[in-house]
């Protein structure tokens, strides 16, 4: 199952990834506070939603890019990082009255750790904490489950550290960053993503758009064999 | 806290001892923070012997993440200015575990930390500046915030106030109010498991320290309670302004569609608790957006990667105006940064874009130079300083481009490059340093690589932290 990623406007990009691609995508993943480009879909939650149902790939996921030197910092940084984003996600959930929860009860929130970023111990097992507690909308399933999107193989903190979480701070899933081989929607590379040696690498975004030369404003992302990664994000019933 | 104290989570000095003031009975250790700091000399444009210890004119500190199994979270040191290429000086430890990361004041004579410490009946929160000429502790003041459980977070704020002695700290305050057993699905199966599960609530305080006298006043609690303990806060000579958001309820979806209403921009008088003005502020959501006083006393945050609000004082109106060259976005989002300098211009950057804009700030933002560089590797991962301009405004330099590594410099009154560096390695931050010198960052020791003002390699220092930033 391949799909995108894009600090781009998903209204304004569909069109020509699947000019470039000849496809439509099977997900969307965004940004959301605390995060640059969070914006787009916080300021414009049902014009994204009605961009992601138009473009055929009604689902959206969610990730979270910090400042990064914070990722080095405290638990309380950590905490107060994953409380706006929970938040985030509590109002574009309300904002768009037709987005719902997967039907699994299992959100996957991504935090951003970049290749040149540390993680530090603390403010991951404040982070993961608070994702993994919070009752969203109150409704008392708790679904929303820490994620890391890393690049395993990058020599600074990020396995290391996740190796030494307990419970549910522990990531449910990687999403790799590396390798970049490229490739197409339709003709994503045999599976090969790097992984962390305790956590399973369930997502591989192995197209970026600068290393790859892409047209269209978007990366490219596929799921781990028999991973189906709009199971795991926001659902669109209908248009917005 | 715990300041002074001989800990066991800090560093062996380098080989060659560093020459360093401060020694390591000196390294600051907090209670319930993160990172380190190292420290070390700059020298002079005049004293650029790259020997050890001769004619250092201030310190710079490093903040990071330890090599794994060392401390929690980040630390900060102070590094020797590198010796000669054979014999690599390492940063000599400064402090660990502190609450967040260390903010710089304007003219970066100081830099501030923040450590807490959970004490009987509260939380005590430690200000700690050093001073850049001797790596040593200028200042130090505590507060304690009474009735904080020891399981609560505080996050800590140091804002300078240019013009002023006083450094103001915001608190956000965040503690659990009630545990209880809920049934959450197993990752894997689903089958719902019982845990404990902790709800929280934040609000925040003030604080005040004044460097002259020494004093801490406060701390005054706001009732903005639900909070996200998320804020931004900037200061002038007489007021701190601070964007908060209230938490949004679970219960409340009309109240949160209403998105206007979520957060609020407060001013407060320096030394007060109590806000001389309160206001919606327009989106987005504060929290990690660059910021900086104009010479006005008005504060421009940098927001949505392209626009800046320009923030009154005074009265609390913002305007917002477009940077029009970082308007352009990629699949990957940006980096961004906004320095403001002594000419009344503001520097700002976008690498993921790679561009970067010289603006008159006292004429509505407007362009007045406009480079464009090819996109550096990882243009988002920290530090995130990864373009600078030089004090005379003339050149600046940025990171080489994804596929060459290096350093470049562009001449800013033509936007053309006017010169380059690389052996192949990438670097992923890049600062100048007062003395003029560059300071660029990499993955593996030597960590930290110098360069003179015309790309010239001057040496390099091994130090035991990730650097996330250099102040």
């Amino acid at each position: 199952m391949t799909g995108y990623d894009t600090a781009g406007r998903i209204q304004n990009t569909y069109v020509s990834a699947r000019r470039e691609f000849g496809a439509n995508p099977n997900f969307w993943i965004r940004y959301f506070t605390p995060s640059p480009a969070a914006d787009l879909f916080h300021e414009a939650a049902v014009a994204e939603s009605r961009g992601a149902w138009d473009s055929g790939g009604p689902y959206v996921g969610c990730i979270s890019a910090p400042r990064q030197s914070r990722l080095s910092g405290s638990a309380a940084e950590g905490h107060a990082d994953a409380q706006a984003f929970a938040a985030a996600l509590l109002t574009a959930y309300h904002a768009v009255r037709p987005l719902v929860l997967p039907a699994n009860g299992q959100l996957y929130c991504w935090l951003d750790q970049e290749y040149s970023t540390s993680l530090s111990i603390s403010y991951w097992s404040a982070w993961a904490s608070y994702i993994a507690d919070y009752n969203f909308a109150g409704l008392g399933t708790y679904p929303l489950y820490p994620c890391l999107y890393c690049a395993p193989q990058s020599p600074y903190p990020n396995c290391s550290t996740i190796a030494k979480s307990r419970g549910v701070n522990k990531p449910v899933a990687i999403w790799s960053s590396t390798p970049e081989p490229c490739g197409s929607l339709t003709r994503p590379p045999r599976w090969n993503a790097a992984h962390c040696a305790v956590i399973p690498t369930k997502l591989w975004q192995f197209g970026e758009q600068g290393v790859c030369n892409l047209t269209a404003n978007v990366d490219l992302d596929v799921g781990a064999p028999g991973f189906a990664m709009a199971t795991h994000c926001f659902r669109l019933k209908y248009r917005p | 806290m715990r300041s002074r104290k001989r800990g066991n989570s800090v560093w062996p000095r380098g080989p060659a001892g560093g020459g360093s003031a401060l020694s390591r009975r000196e390294v600051l250790a907090g209670g319930i923070g993160g990172g380190a700091l190292l420290a070390f000399p700059d020298l002079s444009s005049g004293a650029r012997t790259g020997i050890s210890g001769h004619g250092a004119a201030r310190y710079a500190f490093i903040y990071g993440t330890p090599d794994p199994g060392e401390v929690p979270s980040g630390s900060l040191a102070a590094a020797m200015y590198p010796p000669p290429r054979t014999a690599a000086t390492r940063p000599v430890p400064v402090a660990t575990k502190l609450a967040g990361a260390p903010v710089s004041s304007p003219d970066q004579a100081v830099t501030a930390l923040a450590t807490v410490d959970m004490v009987h009946g509260g939380a005590k929160i430690t200000l700690t500046l050093l001073d850049a000429t001797g790596a040593t502790v200028a200042k130090q003041g505590s507060v304690t915030v009474t009735g904080v459980p020891g399981d609560a977070h505080v996050l800590v704020t140091p804002v300078f106030a240019p013009g002023s002695a006083i450094v103001s700290l915001v608190l956000a305050i965040t503690v659990p109010v009630s545990k209880h057993l809920v049934r959450k699905g197993h990752p894997h199966t689903g089958h719902p498991v019982p845990r404990v599960a902790t709800t929280w609530r934040t609000h925040h305080a003030l604080a005040y320290f004044n460097q002259r006298s020494g004093a801490m006043s406060g701390p005054f609690h706001l009732s903005d309670e639900p909070s996200l303990a998320l804020s931004t806060a900037a200061a002038n000579s007489s007021d701190l302004l601070l964007w908060t958001t209230r938490e949004p309820q679970p219960d409340d979806p009309a109240a949160i569609r209403a998105q206007a209403s979520l957060s609020r921009l407060s001013v407060f008088p320096l030394g007060s608790g109590k806000a001389r003005l309160s206001t919606s502020a327009p989106a987005p959501w504060p929290g990690g957006e660059p910021v900086v006083t104009l010479p006005t006393g008005d504060i421009a945050r940098l927001v949505r990667g392209r626009h800046v609000q320009v923030c009154s004082a005074r009265t609390g109106e913002v305007t917002e105006l477009e940077i029009p060259a970082l308007r352009p976005g990629r699949a990957k989002p940006s980096a961004v940064t906004m320095q403001a300098r002594p000419d009344g211009t503001v520097f700002m950057t976008k690498p993921g874009s790679g561009v970067a804009v010289l603006a008159d700030a006292g004429d509505s933002f407007r362009t007045k130079t406009h480079i464009q560089f090819p996109v550096p590797a990882s243009p988002l991962g920290a530090p995130w300083s990864k373009a600078v301009l030089s004090p005379a405004g003339e050149t600046m330099y940025v990171l080489g481009p994804a596929a060459t590594g290096g350093l470049c410099a562009y001449h800013v009154g033509s936007g053309k490059l006017a010169a380059s560096y690389s052996e192949g390695r990438q670097y992923h931050g890049l600062y100048q340093l007062p003395s003029g010198a560059l300071l660029a960052v990499r993955p593996e020791n030597p960590r930290l690589a110098f360069f003179s003002a015309d790309l010239s390699p001057l040496g390099t220092a091994d130090t035991n932290l990730h650097v996330s930033a250099i102040y």
